[in-house]
């Protein structure tokens, strides 16, 4: 790591933090009386990109929006992204040059577990907000004392686990279930959240793990084989899209035919499944259909629901002001909206004397009460800062979009203990006319 | 006369059998003597050689422009017996920081700069070893010997590198008037306690899951040759390890214990977790962490490799200070009988190096093995020996700069940090009595970490995709032990002098002007190197 000397010297010249002292309670950084500096990071090139990098398109386009609108009390929101490719050294070094050079006032909408692993403990040592990371490992969020300054953009993992396996029970009583899953924390989440519901597996029969970031190199056959000669009918996958689409040409080739394919939510987003595939030269409407009858979870609406108020609301601003390369509506472009749609909630809800601290204890005290496009309540407060505890089960359609299973969309609700699996009961407040939150 | 370089012998452990040959300590005569005196015509810089009481040899230099400043430098660990690429110093080898990589120091610089200048060997009783409680008395020697040649000395600066922070820090506690600034390079933070139980945690990682014969720390206590022996035979087991994984990165799977061999873990993954667990720097002279190539096609394969590129230098650290630190404890100064192996693990580090470490039930299979592992049970005695070396309580008001890089393989750069944090903590209780009133005095903030940082990337590679380790492409900052370049040396010098000077640090806007004299110096105040995995 290495920074621009001047920069530095501009740090010491405003005496915001010092070589030579303690430091002190100065004003925080990237706040002025006009504008608000936020960073992120994500891949926005490399394997891992396709779709996530979408996100900080979608996320600028609705702070642009705010902007045009006049800001949060008066200040312009001033989005700074960072490629770090999923390289978790990267990830280091990024948030350095974001903190000591755009001097962020908070982190927001970062991607990625493994990367972010990579510097939660500095971003939280040094008391940066460090607002809806998109990854939903639980042990981010469900211990504020060790990571107080950051908050969940995705429900846990072991949330979705937990009402995927519960639905999954009812559904496919008499089937034999597996899971293949990346042996990392998400699939320790996953393993954890679908045991809670109920659901068995076998090491070595109906689990088969491999090592994230090998099932492009070395590929999973060896694990669909498993599951394959332990007979296991309905598979789930814990694991991320790119997972998903080698499963899918892998069970192919091996004949492999379960009958029904269970995959959480990051596995089966359909832009990154799709890029993925045509990468090996699999057509959209032919990687659609293979995504067809997939069931899978979400927290909000599918972006192709145009009905949607939420949906409707942040489509015409993504048409509007994304700027990106790829504006092209989908779940990702929807959860960046949702995301920037909650930081300047958050923002306001703080109010105009806007500080670190100040920030972290409005979402402590008052982030229960974010609204969103979500069908489920966030979860925040000082004791968890995890967001969504609510999922609704679809199956993808042959358009590739995800529809509610049953007659109509069921929101389940748990936790990331061992609390039971309820019907939610949240009712999600209206977006204004403007699409602009208002201040809790 | 070679100074200690712990590349080149690991490099002799990987080249030939172990020659061992002039065990002869010299005892020098215990006198002081007058020093004795000489001037350059052509520099005119006098250079003065004597001997401190107990028979040591010490170096002065005084340039005709000095300008009232002395530097006292105290130099990094000696082993007290030679080895392959290393005989036993018999007088001053360093007379200012220096940079064994480069075989650059800064004698010139600071001559130029007017400062006077000494150094001495720090040998007691003709050997060297763990010395620091009779180099804290050499020291004083020597500045009373300076200040009596020269009495126009007004600041006295010690400073000194690698375990000279065992001798500094308590040296300016027992004798606060005789230094105006304290400056410490690439340096140990006392207890050696902290350090010594990670190397010695290496060793003991490396038996479990390659090579039961090794003991590594609990084979040391014996005093002199047999002691070092012992020792070097430790390291060459280790060392033997480390050669066969360089040819093959640790592809074959781990093979012993039994338990774990049904999981076909790559050996490689076990190095990356003993680095990790140990502390060890993931950025190496050519690993940058992050570079990959179609041979290292993932950054954690990356990291791996740096962990193997330092395993050496560390490890023989451990070796050879371990031992001489166990003349003085006695054998059994290590103990692992309560360690929680999975706590060495962080959250954040296995998530992050996942894929190097073969995934968490690869993880949970190693932590395992090791959980379950026979234990090494020590002696009360030697902990407690050990626990009590150089005590220090950081209680020093003298103005402080350390300098670290920040992947330091030898004293890893979290002393420096410990070090701040232990300065800190004495500075918030001063200033908390002096706020209540129990105290008149108020607090002065008074240290100063300075970190050379590596570039962001910087690995090579072959055209076949592996990686390039030959020195020509090696990080030009913030890797290797005193590793520093002459400007970041110099740097760390004039901040010193500045100190020194006032009685304080000096002004943000001096430490960032020579901050930026140098690309790679750390600009960011609030950044902080991985933590010692042990803290006393």
């Amino acid at each position: 790591m290495k920074f621009k000397p001047m920069t530095a010297v501009a740090i010491l010249a405003v005496g915001a933090l010092s070589f030579t002292a303690i430091p002190a309670q100065a004003a925080d950084p990237g706040v002025t009386d006009t504008e608000i500096t936020l960073g992120m990071q994500l891949p926005q090139t490399g394997a891992a990109s396709p779709g996530y990098n979408k996100v900080d398109d979608a996320m600028r386009a609705y702070f642009d929006y705010v902007n045009s609108k006049g800001g949060v009390y008066g200040r312009k929101i001033t989005l700074v992204a960072k490629d770090d490719k999923y390289s978790a050294g990267l990830t280091i070094s990024t948030a350095s040059s974001l903190i000591n050079e755009s001097n962020v006032f908070a982190m927001v909408g970062s991607v990625g577990t493994q990367t972010h692993s990579a510097v939660i403990k500095d971003l939280n040592r040094r008391g940066i907000p460090d607002l809806f990371v998109n990854s939903g490992n639980s042990a981010f969020y469900t211990n504020p004392s060790k990571y107080p300054t950051t908050f969940a953009g995705l429900g846990t993992y072991v949330v979705e686990a937990k009402i995927l396996g519960k639905y999954i029970k009812a559904t496919y009583p008499d089937k034999k279930v597996g899971i293949l899953y990346q042996s990392d924390d998400f699939g320790k989440n996953a393993i954890q959240g679908f045991t809670t519901a109920g659901l068995v597996f076998t090491p070595g029969k109906t689990a088969a793990g491999f090592i994230a970031g090998t099932q492009g190199s070395l590929g999973i056959t060896s694990q669909l084989k498993q599951l394959q000669d332990a007979g296991v009918q309905v598979v789930i996958i814990a694991s991320v899209a790119s997972t998903t689409a080698i499963a899918a040409l892998t069970a192919k080739a091996l004949n492999y035919t379960p009958d029904k394919w269970v995959v959480m939510s990051v596995g089966s987003d359909a832009t990154t499944f799709q890029t993925i595939l045509y990468t090996k030269k699999i057509m959209p409407a032919q990687s659609a259909a293979m995504l067809a009858g997939i069931v899978s979870a979400s927290h909000a609406p599918s972006p192709g629901e145009a009905t949607d108020e939420y949906v409707a609301a942040f489509k015409k601003i993504n048409d509007q002001f994304n700027t990106g390369t790829d504006k092209t509506w989908d779940n990702n472009v929807l959860q960046g909206m949702n995301i920037a749609y909650q930081t300047v909630e958050a923002l306001m809800g703080t109010g105009k004397n806007l500080t670190r601290k100040a920030l972290i204890n409005w979402m402590n005290t008052k982030g229960s009460t974010l609204t969103s496009a979500a069908l489920a309540p966030v979860g925040f407060s000082s004791k968890t800062h995890e967001a969504y505890t609510g999922f609704w089960i679809g199956e993808y359609d042959a358009t590739a979009v995800l529809k509610p299973v049953g007659a109509s969309r069921v929101v389940y609700t748990t936790d990331s203990a061992a609390g039971p699996v309820t019907i939610s009961t949240f009712k999600r407040p209206a977006i204004s006319a403007d699409a602009l939150p208002k201040a809790a | 006369m070679k100074r200690m370089n712990m590349r080149k012998l690991v490099a002799t452990f990987g080249a030939s059998a172990l020659i061992v040959t002039g065990f002869v300590a010299v005892t020098p005569s215990a006198h002081a003597a007058d020093p004795v005196c000489a001037t350059s015509a052509k520099t005119g810089v006098e250079t003065c050689a004597g001997k401190l009481s107990n028979g040591a040899s010490y170096v002065m230099m005084v340039p005709s422009t000095f300008n009232g400043t002395f530097f006292y430098w105290n130099h990094g660990f000696r082993a007290s017996y030679p080895y392959p690429g290393y005989s036993v110093p018999t007088g001053v080898q360093e007379v200012t920081p220096y940079n064994p990589s480069t075989g650059k120091d800064v004698t010139q610089q600071m001559l130029y700069a007017g400062y006077g200048l000494a150094s001495y060997d720090r040998s007691s009783t003709g050997l060297h070893g763990w010395n620091s409680a009779d180099s804290v008395e050499m020291l004083k020697n020597l500045i009373d010997i300076a200040k009596a040649k020269y009495p126009t000395i007004k600041k006295n600066i010690i400073y000194g590198s690698s375990a000279a922070g065992a001798i500094l820090t308590p040296f300016v506690e027992k004798y606060p008037n005789y230094a105006d600034a304290v400056g410490i390079m690439a340096g140990l933070t006392p207890p050696a306690a902290n350090e010594i139980k990670s190397l010695c945690d290496a060793f003991y990682i490396m038996s479990v899951f390659f090579d039961p014969t090794i003991k590594g720390c609990a084979a040391m206590g014996a005093k002199g040759v047999a002691g070092h022996m012992a020792a070097l035979g430790e390291l060459g087991k280790v060392v033997a390890l480390l050669k066969g994984w360089s040819a093959d990165y640790g592809a074959k799977p781990l093979a012993y214990p039994a338990a774990i061999t049904p999981y076909g873990i790559p050996q490689r993954s076990a190095l990356l977790l003993s680095g990790l667990m140990i502390g060890l720097p993931t950025k190496s002279s050519h690993m940058d962490g992050i570079s990959t190539s179609t041979l290292v096609p993932e950054q954690s394969i990356n990291a791996t490799i740096a962990i193997l590129e330092n395993y050496g230098e560390a490890i023989a650290t451990g070796a050879l200070a371990g031992q001489a630190i166990s003349e003085i404890t006695g054998p059994g100064f290590y103990d692992n009988t309560k360690t929680d192996w999975a706590s060495l693990l962080s959250d954040e580090d296995a998530a992050r190096y996942n894929l190097g470490l073969s995934g968490d039930d690869a993880i949970s299979a190693m932590v395992g093995v090791l959980s379950m592992a026979p234990r090494v049970k020590g002696d009360p005695a030697a902990m407690a020996k050990l626990a009590a070396l150089d005590h220090v309580d950081f209680s020093s008001t003298k103005p402080t700069v350390l300098l670290s890089n920040e992947a330091d393989r030898l004293v890893f750069a979290g002393n420096t940090s410990y070090y701040v944090d232990k300065a800190q903590a004495v500075y918030d209780q001063r200033l908390a009595d002096y706020q209540s009133g129990k105290s008149k005095v108020k607090p002065v903030w008074n240290t100063l970490a300075m970190y050379a940082m590596t570039p962001v990337t910087y690995t090579k590679f072959l055209a076949s995709g592996a990686p390039d380790l030959s020195a020509k492409t090696a990080a030009v900052s913030g890797v290797g032990h005193q590793n520093f370049t002459v400007d970041q040396m110099m740097a760390w010098v004039r901040i010193l002098a500045q100190s020194a000077k006032y009685g304080h640090l000096p002004t943000d806007n001096y430490v960032a002007a020579n901050l930026k004299r140098d690309p790679n110096f750390n600009l960011d105040p609030m950044y902080r190197p991985n933590d010692l995995k042990y803290t006393a």
